[in-house]
Order: C-alpha cells, then structure tokens, then sequence
C-alpha cells in the first residue's frame, strides 16, 4: 500500500520558486488501479515521478509498502524502484540501440536475474502483450502501438507492485490506446497498483477512483464502481 | 540576413563557452603544432639554399670500397684532391679545402686564453664559394694573407668585445694573426659553421700535414664552385677517368694488398643534408625519413584535431535543432542553413588560427633553443607562409564543416519543433573508427617517445661497455708522462693514464696486419700503462700493459714491435677460437710506420711482428650506432697528438670537488699557460647522441600535443555521448539502474575503442621501433613491458578524461533525464 501525507515538491532555480505540488495526501491500495487527471501544468507529472522514487519530496511522508522513503538516498531509492516499480511512458522511452527483447531485458538486468531465466521472462512478457514476433526488431522498425506494448512488456517483466503510467496512450490511435488499457487493468488482477495520468476521460473511466489535480492540490476523488 | 547568422554564430559560441573553448582550444593546439613542425621541416629542407649561386656550389664525396669490413662513405677526402682537381678541370671556378675542429688550436689575447673547438682551417677561395654577409673587411680575399682570420660577429664580440675587430691580433697557438674580415654568424640551416677562420697558408696550419698524409688520409673537405654556365654532370661523367689517373697509383702504393676501390661525386650543398653519410662530417646530417616521419605526425595531429572538430559540431546538432526547425518553417532552404554552418566552422577555425600563431609565437624560442635552430616565424613579411597558413585553415574549415553542417541543415522541421526525434545525426561507427585512430596515433607516438629514451639512456651507460662515471678527460696534444705524473701525485686522483684519440674513438686508423698467412684490416690505439684500468675493462684472458714489464713500451722497440692487446671483436676477425686462444699468438703489422710518423705518410715499411698478451673486452667512445671495430692496442712513445691527445683521469667520487681545482692548478704549472681543455667522460659520450636527444625530444613533444589533442576529442565525444544518451540513461535508472551501473556503461563505451587502438599501434609501433633501432648497432630489445605500459598509460588517461563527465551524467536524478525529451 502507497500513502502519501501531506507531500509537497518546490522547484528552484535561481531566480524563481515553483510550487509543482503542495501538501498531497492520498492512499492507494494493492491491486487499485487509480488515475490520474488535470490540466498541463497541473503536477499530474509530479506526483507520478515522486510516487515513481524518481524524484524526492520537499516535504512530507511517503509511504512506501510500509516505508518510510520520503528522506531516502538515491541508492536506496534506486534499489526500491529495481525491485518494486515499473514504468510506461507516453514517449514510450524504448532504448533505440536495442533490439524489442533486449529493451525488456533492460527491466531484469539490473535486478541480478540469472541470464536463462531473463530470457524465459522475457518471451513469456512479450507474449502476454502480442509482441513475441517482433522481438527482433529495433524500436523503430514498429508502430506507435507496437512500441507502447513493448513498453507495458517491459514494465510487467519485473514483476512489480507497481506500474506507473504517463499517458500511456497519449500518443497511440484508439484501438491501440484500449488494447494498452486492457494490458494495464489485467496486471491489477494479479495485485499490481496501476496509476496512470490520462488526459482522456474514456481511458479513466477503466480505472477505479480517479483523482483530480488543480494547481499542485487534489481538487476531487471520484470511486468508480468497482 | 549575413548579420542575423553572424549573431546567431557568435552567440551560440558565447552561450556554448565550454564547447567552444574545447573546439577552438583543440584546433589551436593542432595548428600550432604544425606550424611549429613545417617551420622544421622546412628549415631541414633549406639547408644552404641562402648561398648565393648555390646551384653551382657542391662538397666532393668519396665511397672506399675494397677488402674492407664495409664501403666507407664520407665527405671528407685527401688534401691533394683539390690542385689535382683544379688542374684536371677548368669548369672549377673555385676549390678549396676546410678541416674540422678535432683539433682545436689555443687562442690567446690578454687575459683570454680558449682552446677554440670552433677554429676550422680553410683555403683562401673558401669565401667566395660560400660565405654569410660580411660585416667588415672582405672575406673573399682576406686569407690571401698566411697571417689573416675571418671572424664570426660572435668571434668578434667573444675575443675583442666589438664587431668590427679590423685588424685586431690573436695568437694562434703561439703564432700572431690579424683579424682582415667578420662575417655573419652562419645561419643554423648551413652545413658549414664555425667562429674563427684561419688561412691553410699559415704555418701552424694543419691543411699541409694533413695534405702530406696521402691518398688514404681523408680529413679535409673539398669544396668547389662551377664556372657559370658550367655542366655538373660534364664534370661527374670526367670523374671515373681523374680518380683512375691522379689517385689510384698513390693508393696502390700505400695499401697494395687491398684492392681498392675509389668513386667521387658531386653532392649538391643543398642536398647534402638530408643525403647523411656515416663520417667525416662537420655538421649534423639528417635522415629524411626522420624528417618525414616528423612531417608525417604534424599532418596527423592536424587529422586528429579536424576528426574532433567534426564531433563537436556534430555532438552540438541536438542543441541548435530549434534554431534549425523554425529557420526552415521560416522559409530557410537548406542551402542557405548549409550556408550559415559552414560559415560558422570558419568562424571557428579563424579564431583557432589567431590563438595557434600566438601559440606558435610563444613557444618558437624554446624550440630553437632544444632544436639549436634559429628558425623564425615572420609571417607578415613571408607571404609564402602567410597564404600557406590560411590555405590549409580554411581547406580544414571547409572539409571539417562540411559533415556538420550538412547534418545540421537536414533537420527536419516538422520533427525538431514538435519535440520529436531528431533526425539521426548518424556517423557512430565512423566517430568510433575516429576514436580508434586517434588513440592508435597517441600510442605510437607514446611507443616511440618511450623507445627511443630507453635506447639513448641504454647508449651512454651501457651499450659503450665503458664504466666512465667519474672519469674526467683532460686534452693535452702530446700527452706526456710529466703531466701524468703531476696529475697522478695530486689527492683525490685514482689513477691517470695517456690515450691516443684512437683509444677514444675520435679518430680511427686501419693497418693492414697479417696473421697466420690471412690478411685483416684491424683499427690500432696507442694507449699508455693503466689505461684499461681507468674504464675497469678486465683483462678475459692474459693480461694488460704494465710499467713494470720494460718490454711493453714502444719507445724500447726499433727494429721489432711491442706485444699488443686486442678486442673481442678482434679475437673473431684474426679466427681465434677464444679469447685465451689467442694468448701468445703472433701477428705482423707495420709498427715503426705507425709509431714515428703514424700512419699514411706514404711509404711503406716492413711488417714487424708482436705478441698478443691480452683481450679485452669489447668498447667504444664512439657512437653505438656503429659496431664496435677489431681493435689492437699498443704502448707507444708519446710524440704527437696522434700518439698521446688525451689525459684519462679517475677521481675518488667523495673528494671530486677538492680534486678538480687541484688538477687544473697542476695543469696550470705543467702546460706554460696554453688553455685547460676539460670535460667529464660521461658528457664526452652524450655529443653522440644530441640528434638523438633532439629526435626523441621532439618526439616527445609530439606525443604530448597528440595526448592532448586526442584527450579533448575524447572529452568531446564524451559530452555528445552523454547528451545523446540522456534518453537511454533516464530509462535504465528507472528500470532501477543504479549510477554506478550508468559509470560502468559509459566508461566501458571509451574503453574498447581504446583497447582496439592498443591492438592496432603495437604492430605498427613495434615495426617502426624496429625499423629505427636497426640503425644501432648496440640496441636494446623491444620489452613487452614497453608496450603494455604504453597501452596502460593509454586507458588511464583515456578513462580520467571522460571520468568526470560519467560521473556527472550517472549520478544525475532520472528524472532530469527523462524530462529533457
């Protein structure tokens, strides 16, 4: 279980202090799919990246599976998101030097998992997602959708407790966009937490509670009927 | 429109400081380098070429071949040459003859008493085939007179304090002679130099003795100048013909035996540099290949540079993307964004340009001053140079601009401005193959530096077989035993012995010997009791001269000849099995030749046989380029400097500085005033390595500037890289890569291009190394060592360059990284 308390992110430069998110506080249960929804510049972003390890809190307590990791060293946070965190982009963000299979590799390399079974988990993930015949090529050899599956491949490999998702299916034509959503809401069957920021209110709706971000505040939670 | 891409240049070189100081940095280093190198390379190539009428000026060489070990070829020939010449060929405007400085006369005026190595002995006519600008008097014909000097302004400064000495007395070892010209200093690109010049009419001259001392006595150069209008290859075609007519019968009747063979040339002066012969030469020689190679590395280092200019510019491609996408959605062509890249690289080069000539300004006195050059760099009054220069910059520009501004103008708009990917600025295995070139370049040049300081420390310590650390030469033209003796009695000397400048290796004279009924051309030394005990040569077998065996001195011997001591090389030229083999075995040579008058003087004299007593171990004095000859020595009177130039001193290390001002206030008492000439063996044997040290000097330069060079291309790389990969880094730290996995990926990137360098320069090392220690015939073994330590030194350097930007890199939060997309 993920609980923020009162997390607030400023950036500063020289010149100017932005409030990217101020006192958040919000709870996400195992296996809860929850989205994520507000304007450009709201700090949908933000929020992912402070739930992702990627970034640290300026202020408050984050609650991660029962840690405290709000005050945590980039090594330990690097070994929490190893072993706990998956992620998908909106970009994608696929390694273009690397071949479909060796970009989901990239997920198992660094958690020391012995070289035949990296390659068992990573032909069973690619098939979970319909990509296995393409494992070959390079990124830019498939289509926006191809490319996003392998990302979800990628973020399922590992096994996480957590998938993160920034608009996974901003970039993708409609079709592909429900086939990603139908990856993401099958992996929290199996107990994976799932948020994902969305700009698009279909895609939210697959989701079970969405949360609203204004400004750098939580402005309303709407549940979904589970 | 010029202006607004001006600005936006001149900008983005501001806004970019790091970028631009590395690229400009880079550039200049490399410019300067070249510069500085074709400044050698030309002085090498000019050698002379300020002579006026030099087309008609040529040295007369001489190749010996015949029942010798090998062909001798050298610039130095008999003193009879030239009235033979003069009178055989009226194409011969003028001839004359000029010695070295072996023998250095003592000048003395007042106070001033020097034993001046630069003295050279020349014909009158020698100043009208070659001669720098008078500054006083007229040098053509001022040794007409048996009394007169030619002094060098320095010469003139040195021994009167002023430049035009006019009429100014030397004494010349004893003798007055009056200053009739000065002259420039000689330019250092000149085969002849020399401060102080004496006419060969003087009686104290050496020209006529060493003229009496035959047709196989070859100390003088011949120089001649053609008539104008005169054929060179008339006169070359006649030589055969002269050499059989005037010489041969002369030579037959010194060495009957031999079988000798004689062939002239004309050597052109302004060739004669770089066409080196192995003796007889008064002013260094070079080998082309040498100067070559160094030409070849200037070009490289200006390859080297260009390569990491086309990666910077290149690397900066991401960068400037939105400059390009709204220019082209403004309705630039791509022409005209070509246009505006390639003038940006020539910004750049002109700019780096102005910074190498400051460099080259700043560090040319030095280099003349290791080079011992006088080179200059007067590019406003050399247009030659000045459009050299700004030929090969803007040919640099221009080709290094090409790629990136071709890269750069294919930007797509629509892709850059969304934010998309850029189009592939490509090239990656061609900037790795750059990489790899680099550092196999920086390795030889590292292999080589190193090679070739291993082989010059090898020569003066080891190779000579000499042990001469506290040993002090005293010259002293004879020798005599009053001075050993004196010289012996002061405390804090060990021991001091008499040498011929044989025994040193600054001359050396062949007998023909017979032993045994076979016939060998050995090298002879006179040398005097304990003279093998100073150097600590062992005896392998027998023994040594010693004073307390009267027999063993030549001055007891008229009608037989002394025992002798011969070499190792010696035992194996007379056929001995071994050293002890050779023990009481009795060879015939020509001793009452060699001991009164020594050597060539034309007659011949009866074989005489000795006794061989001892064997050495093989050394030399000389060069360990040459192998060592078969050598024999002997104990003879102590007549002339032939017999007996030198005095051999061995002090007792502790006490040196006490002991030196005592033996100069003996030689003092003992030499009736003539000047003290002395100077420690060690630095005796370093003269015979200066172009060594100056090769391996400026090698060593080289492979500083192509360290460095190489380094910024590297750190270059290495920010396009990091810039490149800013995606990819990103992904993998939220795949949980942590920042030591990122260093281990980045550092591993710079490495292999590395490694494979290494494999590539050894071969290539290894064969020049090989290929340049052929030319030694004492020569260390190329050590593994060398070259694992060399490629070490490569990766060390390679991985600290680009350490800290890896660092900066993995260390950096993902989700900076991530963002910048």
């Amino acid at each position: 279980m993920l609980k923020l308390e009162n997390v607030s992110k400023v950036y500063r430069t020289s010149e100017v202090e932005t409030q990217a998110l101020g006192e958040v506080s919000l709870e996400i249960a195992d296996g809860e799919f929850v989205a994520i929804m507000g304007p450009s510049g709201c700090g949908k972003s933000t929020l992912l990246n402070l739930l992702g390890l990627l970034d640290s809190p300026t202020a408050g307590a984050y609650w991660f599976f029962g840690e405290d990791v709000a005050r945590r060293s980039e090594a330990q946070l690097t070994r929490l998101r190893r072993e706990h965190i998956g992620f998908v982009f909106q970009s994608f963000n696929l390694i273009d030097d690397l071949t479909v299979a060796e970009n989901v590799e990239v997920a198992l390399l660094y958690r020391k998992v012995p070289r035949a079974e990296r390659k068992q988990r990573v032909r069973e993930a690619l098939e979970r997602v319909g990509i296995a015949h393409r494992a070959g090529h390079r990124p830019q050899q498939l289509s926006g959708g191809q490319q996003q599956r392998v990302a979800v491949a990628r973020a399922l490999v590992s096994a996480p407790k957590l998938i993160l998702a920034d608009e996974p299916t901003g970039n993708l034509d409609t079709a592909n966009g429900e086939a990603v959503m139908a990856l993401l809401t099958e992996a929290t069957r199996s107990g994976v937490s799932v948020v994902m920021v969305t700009h698009s209110l279909a895609q939210a709706a697959a989701a079970q509670r969405t949360i609203k971000l204004l400004d750098g505040r939580v402005v309303s939670e709407t549940l979904l009927a589970a | 429109m010029f202006q607004n891409y001006l600005a936006a240049s001149l900008r983005n070189l501001a806004r970019n400081g790091q970028y631009a100081g590395i690229t400009i940095a880079g550039l200049a280093i490399a410019f300067a380098a070249a510069i500085l190198i074709g400044l050698y390379v030309r002085d090498e190539l000019s050698y002379d070429s300020w002579v006026p009428g030099h087309q008609q000026v040529f040295l007369v060489r001489q190749k010996i071949t015949g029942a010798l070990a090998k062909p001798i070829v050298e610039e130095t020939t008999p003193g009879a040459l030239a009235d033979l010449m003069k009178l055989d060929f009226p194409q011969l405007q003028y001839v004359a003859r000029l010695s070295g400085g072996t023998y250095p006369p003592a000048l003395r005026r007042g106070d001033i008493s020097i034993s001046e190595r630069r003295f050279i002995w020349v014909d009158p006519d020698f100043f009208k085939i070659i001669a720098p600008p008078a500054v006083a008097g007229d040098p053509a014909t001022a040794l007409a007179a048996p009394d007169h000097l030619v002094l060098t302004r320095s010469a003139a400064r040195k021994y009167f304090g002023r430049d035009t000495p006019i009429g100014g007395v030397l004494q010349v070892d004893g003798t007055p002679m009056s200053v009739a010209a000065v002259i420039e200093d000689w330019p250092t690109n000149s085969n002849v130099s020399g401060d102080v010049f004496g006419s060969s009419l003087a009686p104290q001259s050496l020209i006529p003795d060493m003229t009496k001392a035959g047709m196989l006595s070859n100390s003088l150069q011949t120089w001649i100048k053609l008539k104008p209008g005169a054929d060179a290859a008339t006169v070359s075609a006649a030589l055969p013909g002269f050499v059989a007519r005037r010489m041969m019968p002369a030579v037959n009747r010194i060495a009957p035996d031999e079988h000798l063979r004689i062939q002239l040339w004309l050597e052109p002066i302004t060739a004669m540099h770089l066409d080196p012969v192995e003796s007889g030469t008064f002013v260094p020689e070079t080998d082309p290949a040498v100067v070559a190679a160094i030409g070849v590395i200037g070009g490289l280092i200006v390859v080297v540079a260009a390569i990491n200019f086309v990666t910077l510019m290149t690397a900066r491609a991401s960068r400037r993307a939105v400059e390009v996408g709204v220019r082209k959605a403004l309705g630039a062509g791509r022409r005209d964004l070509f246009v505006q890249f390639m003038g940006e690289a020539l910004v750049y080069v002109a700019v780096a340009l102005i910074v190498a000539v400051a460099i080259a300004e700043i560090v040319l006195p030095g280099l003349n001053t290791v080079l011992q050059r006088k080179m200059t760099f007067d590019y406003l009054g050399d247009p030659a140079l000045l459009v050299t220069m700004l030929v090969v910059t803007a040919v640099v520009g221009l080709l290094a601009g090409v790629y990136p501004a071709m890269v750069l103008s294919a930007f797509r708009p629509a892709s850059v401005l969304k934010g998309g990917p850029i189009a592939n600025t490509g090239g990656g295995g061609l900037r790795q193959a750059l990489v790899v070139t680099q550092f196999c370049v920086l390795i030889v040049v590292l292999l080589a530096a190193i090679t070739i300081a291993r082989q010059t420390v090898f020569a003066v310590n080891e190779g000579t077989h000499v042990k001469q650390d506290a040993v002090v030469l005293l010259f002293a033209s004879p020798c005599t035993d009053t001075l050993r003796d004196a010289v012996k009695a002061v405390p804090g000397v060990e021991s001091a012995a008499c040498s011929s400048p044989g025994a040193i290796s600054l001359t050396n004279s062949i007998d023909n010997v017979v032993a045994h009924g076979r016939r060998v051309n050995l090298d002879w030394a006179p040398v005097d009791f304990g003279f093998f005990e100073i150097y600590k040569l062992h005896p392998l077998a027998g023994r040594t001269f010693a004073a307390d065996h009267p027999a063993d001195d030549g001055a007891n011997h008229t009608d037989d000849a002394p025992p002798i001591v011969i070499n190792e090389a010696a035992v194996h030229a007379l056929g001995y099995s071994s050293a002890q083999a050779a023990i009481g075995q009795v060879v015939n040579w020509h001793f009452r030749a060699i001991s009164l008058k020594l050597a060539g003087s034309g007659q011949t004299s009866p074989y005489r046989s000795s006794q061989i007593i001892g064997v050495v171990p093989d050394f030399t004095f000389g060069s360990v380029r040459a192998a060592i000859q078969p050598t024999f020595f002997f104990v003879a009177q102590k007549i002339d400097f032939l017999s007996s130039v030198v005095l051999n001193i061995r002090l007792d290390p502790a006490r040196m500085t006490q002991t030196l001002p005592r033996v100069e206030r003996v030689w003092k008492d003992v030499s009736h005033g003539q000047p003290l000439q002395e100077v420690f063996a060690s630095q005796f044997m370093l003269r015979l390595y200066i172009n060594t040290i100056i090769q391996g000097a400026f090698v060593a330069v080289c492979a500083l500037i192509a360290v460095s060079v190489a380094c910024l291309g590297l750190f270059a790389l290495s920010a396009y890289t990091a810039e490149r990969r800013t995606k990819e880094i990103g992904v993998r730290k939220a795949m949980g890569a942590s920042s030591s996995d990122i260093l281990k990926l980045l550092l591993w990137q710079f490495l292999w291009p590395v490694l494979a360098a290494n494999l590539i320069a050894w071969p290539i090392a290894f064969l020049v190394m090989n290929w340049w220690l052929q030319g030694f015939a004492y020569r260390i073994d190329q050590s593994p060592w060398t070259f694992l330590a060399a490629g070490a030194a490569a990766v060390v350097i390679a991985l600290a360059t680009v350490f800290f930007q890896g660092l900066r890199v993995s260390r950096a939060k993902p989700v900076s990284a991530l963002r910048y997309e």
